[in-house]
Parts: structure tokens; C-alpha cells; sequence
């Protein structure tokens, strides 16, 4: 899966917020987005997942134009990521709820990926509560239960404890190495960057810098 | 003054013992009401939910528009809207052929009229300030179009309920357009409200005070109901 993004422009009200001529995301590959605030990182990745249509440009991915058997692919993480007022694991399994996915088949997933993020004492604690660190996490596992193609992240590990952000970074390389899933990181943490990624893309005023 | 309030503590006094006494016409009466708003208020919640659901959380032109024309239509007087049925259901209207008038059916389409745009302007609103965050997280999951509204439908129940119930109170103690489609007919077309005020003008405040008291039972159990639920969650 690669994304290719052309003449890509994105305005808020008067003011030029991206102005990207040519971009291509890897396939496979962990790309970091890095630039300081108000560069454009997150609309970029708020585009690319289809929450925000407003904008000039073309985005492919493969080859076909964004629509939403293409949206189902992917998925993102958000900085403050919402959650359903159900349980933790009600939460987890909701990707693969709407995927049709057979109960049998969701209860092992959700109890492998909830034992991996070592969030088992979590289970029974309502979405809505949980702490900043484990909203993460939790946010992190329930993107990846459904094993996307194409992984959005959007500073995943921004103000969260360090073995927290140790257990997130393993999981990202697992699905990374594990399912070639592609991953799409915005950071602010060059050290991070530079452990995770293959590939790392500065943006500046909204465009890329070569 | 005295007199005043031995009057009105006589009158409580006749309204218990008729509703203990398990008055056929009081609770022919009582048992119409409910049916007739509540039937109301699940048409109008069954088709104006979704609906404002899905106004709320899309964006299109002519939102602020709506927004206003939402906000006015939910402040319709009873007695318009009761009149606006009448003049459809009368025998020279478009579906006087129906013959509807005076009948708990053409109750019901009036109060239906009434709530629909309550319930439709007040989930819209709810949607469109709340719903958002949920459509978001629905997209990024994988979620279709409907399963985005039966996610937002889910995560905002409770505030969603709160919304029944206002049009459901809307609906019951709401005089003027039960009496205009309804007209008031004894064992036929008498409602709660219509009843205390005809009784009123009759001078028989016992039975309207009954009624009353009713009323305000009605309202603190369908409260206590909301208040139970929504400390559950």
C-alpha cells in the first residue's frame, strides 16, 4: 500500500495551512512526519484518514482515490483519544464489531492484544475514565486489533510515562515487522523518530522540506 | 383566606378518594392521555432521531439556517398546530376523507406534529455538539454511515432519553391541540388536560385537582425513572 499525495492544499479561512507538491508514503514502512507546531502534521493525517474532505489536491492510495471501502483500512490515533462509555474491552473489540468479525475469533484477539499491552487489569474499567497513559494505550490496542494497512499516529506517546511509551513503541515495530501494516507517525520527538522510523519526513509552514 | 384554603384542602381530600376508589371515568381519562402522547412521542422520536443525528454530525450549507428555522418551529403553539390538523382532517380538508376528526388517532397526529420538532431540533443540537467526537472515532474504526448513527444514538442515550421525556411532558400537559382535534368528548376524546379544563370552568374542582395531582405523579415518576437510569451509567 503506498499513498501518493499531489498539489495537496488545505486553507483555514485565508490562511494557507498545507501546500504539499508531491508526497509518497512507503508501503510497509514506519514514515515519521516531524515539524514544529503548526506545520501542518495533523491535518495531513486528519485528511489522509478522512476526517477532513476540504481541501485541493489528490490523494491515491494504490493507485485509487480515498473513499470509504479505503477509510476501512486504516485507522488513527489521536493525541486525546475518545472512548465509548463501555468497558475497556467492549472498546477494544468495537473495529472488529463492525467488521463482522465472529465472537470467538474478537474474544481471543481482544484478550491476546489487551495481554500484550499489559492492560488486563483494565478490562472492566469504563473507556471514558481511564488515565492519559492508559487512554493511550488502550487507543494504540484498539487501532491495532483489526491489523490495518495503513496505521495513522498522530503523537501517540506525548506526556505518558516512559514504560508506557516503551511498551507502545514495541507494538508499533511488531505490527510494523509482524503484518507489514504501514505506519504514519507525527512526532515531536526527533529520538523517537529516528528509533522507529524508516523514513522521516520534516514539514515546515505546510510544506515538505527537502 | 381560611375559607380559601378549606376549599382547596377539601378538594385534595376528594381527589385522593376518587383516585383510590378507582374512578372508571378518571382512569378512562388518565389511560387516554398516556396513550395518546406516548404514541406521539415514539413516532416523532422513532423518525426525528436519526434524522437529527444525521444533521447534527454532517456539515452543509445552509446549517445556521436550519439551526433557527429548528429553533422556532420547537416554540409552536399547541393551539397552531391543533388548528393546522384540524383544518387538514375537517370533512372540507385534504384527508377529510379519513374522517379523523375527534378521535384519538387524530390526537395523536397533532401531538406528533407538536413533539417532532422538539425532539428533532434538540438531538440535532445535541448531535451537532457531541456527536462530532463520536463520528470521528466511528470513522477511524471502520464504521459505516449507519453505524455511525446507531454509535452516537448509543453513546448519547441518556442525554437522548432526557429529550423523549421533554417532548413526552410537552405532549401531555399541552391543552390546545387535544382540545381542537380532539373535542373534548366524554369516553371518547377526554384527555387529562382537557378534562381539568373543562372542569375548571364547571366549578367541580375535586376532579380537576385529581387530575392535576395526576399529572404531577406522572411527571415525578418518568423524572425519578431518568435520574435512576442516567446514575447507573
Amino acid at each position: 500500500m503506498e499513498i501518493t499525495i499531489s498539489a495537496l492544499k488545505k486553507y483555514y479561512g485565508d490562511k494557507k495551512i498545507l501546500d504539499i507538491d508531491g508526497l509518497s508514503i512507503e508501503k510497509g514502512k514506519i514514515t515519521g512526519l516531524i515539524g514544529p507546531n503548526g506545520s501542518g502534521k495533523t491535518t495531513l493525517l486528519r485528511i489522509i484518514s478522512g476526517l477532513d474532505m476540504d481541501y485541493a489536491g489528490t490523494i491515491k492510495y494504490d493507485g485509487s482515490l480515498l473513499d470509504e471501502g479505503i477509510y476501512k483500512k486504516m485507522t488513527l490515533v489521536t493525541q486525546k483519544p475518545y472512548f465509548f462509555k463501555r468497558k475497556v474491552y467492549e472498546n477494544i473489540e468495537h473495529p472488529l464489531k463492525v467488521r463482522k468479525v465472529n465472537k470467538a475469533v474478537r474474544k481471543k484477539k481482544v484478550e491476546e492484544i489487551m495481554y500484550r499491552f499489559e492492560i488486563q487489569d483494565l478490562r472492566n474499567k469504563k473507556g471514558h475514565l481511564l488515565s492519559g497513559g492508559e487512554s493511550q494505550k488502550v487507543s494504540l490496542a484498539r487501532a491495532l486489533i483489526f491489523e490495518p494497512e495503513l496505521l495513522l499516529l498522530d503523537e501517540p506517546t506525548s506526556n505518558i510515562d516512559p514504560v508506557s511509551i516503551k511498551i507502545m513503541e514495541r507494538e508499533i515495530l511488531n505490527f510494523n515487522r509482524e503484518t507489514k501494516g504501514t505506519v504514519l507517525i507525527v512526532t515531536h520527538n526527533i529520538e523517537q523518530a529516528e528509533r522507529l522510523c524508516h523514513k522521516i519526513i520534516p514539514l515546515d509552514g505546510g510544506k515538505v522540506v527537502e | 383566606m381560611v375559607i380559601f384554603i378549606d376549599y382547596i384542602a377539601q378538594g385534595f381530600k376528594e381527589a385522593i378518594n376518587l383516585l383510590i376508589s378507582f374512578d372508571k371515568e378518571i382512569y378512562e381519562i388518565i389511560f387516554l392521555s398516556l396513550f395518546v402522547s406516548t404514541s406521539a412521542t415514539i413516532i416523532a422520536s422513532l423518525i426525528f432521531i436519526p434524522l437529527g443525528i444525521h444533521l447534527g454530525i454532517k456539515d452543509f450549507r445552509g446549517k445556521r439556517v436550519l439551526s433557527r428555522i429548528l429553533y422556532t418551529l420547537m416554540s409552536t403553539p399547541s393551539v397552531v398546530v391543533g388548528l393546522l390538523v384540524a383544518i387538514l382532517l375537517s370533512r372540507r380538508g385534504p384527508f377529510g376523507y379519513l374522517d379523523l376528526m375527534y378521535t384519538p388517532k387524530a390526537m395523536i397526529i397533532a401531538q406528533t406534529l407538536l413533539v417532532s420538532p422538539l425532539i428533532l431540533g434538540l438531538t440535532y443540537s445535541l448531535s451537532k455538539n457531541r456527536g462530532k467526537e463520536i463520528q470521528k472515532i466511528g470513522i477511524t474504526l471502520g464504521a459505516s454511515k449507519l453505524d455511525i448513527i446507531i454509535l452516537v444514538t448509543r453513546e448519547l442515550k441518556i442525554d437522548l432519553i432526557v429529550n423523549i421525556v421533554t417532548a413526552f411532558s410537552r405532549a401531555i400537559s399541552e391543552v390546545g391541540a387535544v382540545m381542537i382535534v380532539g373535542g373534548n368528548i366524554k369516553n371518547k376524546t377526554r384527555v387529562i388536560t382537557t378534562a381539568i379544563s373543562m372542569m375548571n370552568s364547571m366549578g367541580e374542582y375535586p376532579m380537576a385537582i385529581a387530575l392535576g395531582l395526576v399529572l404531577l405523579i406522572i411527571s415525578f415518576g418518568i423524572n425519578s425513572l431518568i435520574y435512576s437510569y442516567s446514575g447507573e451509567d
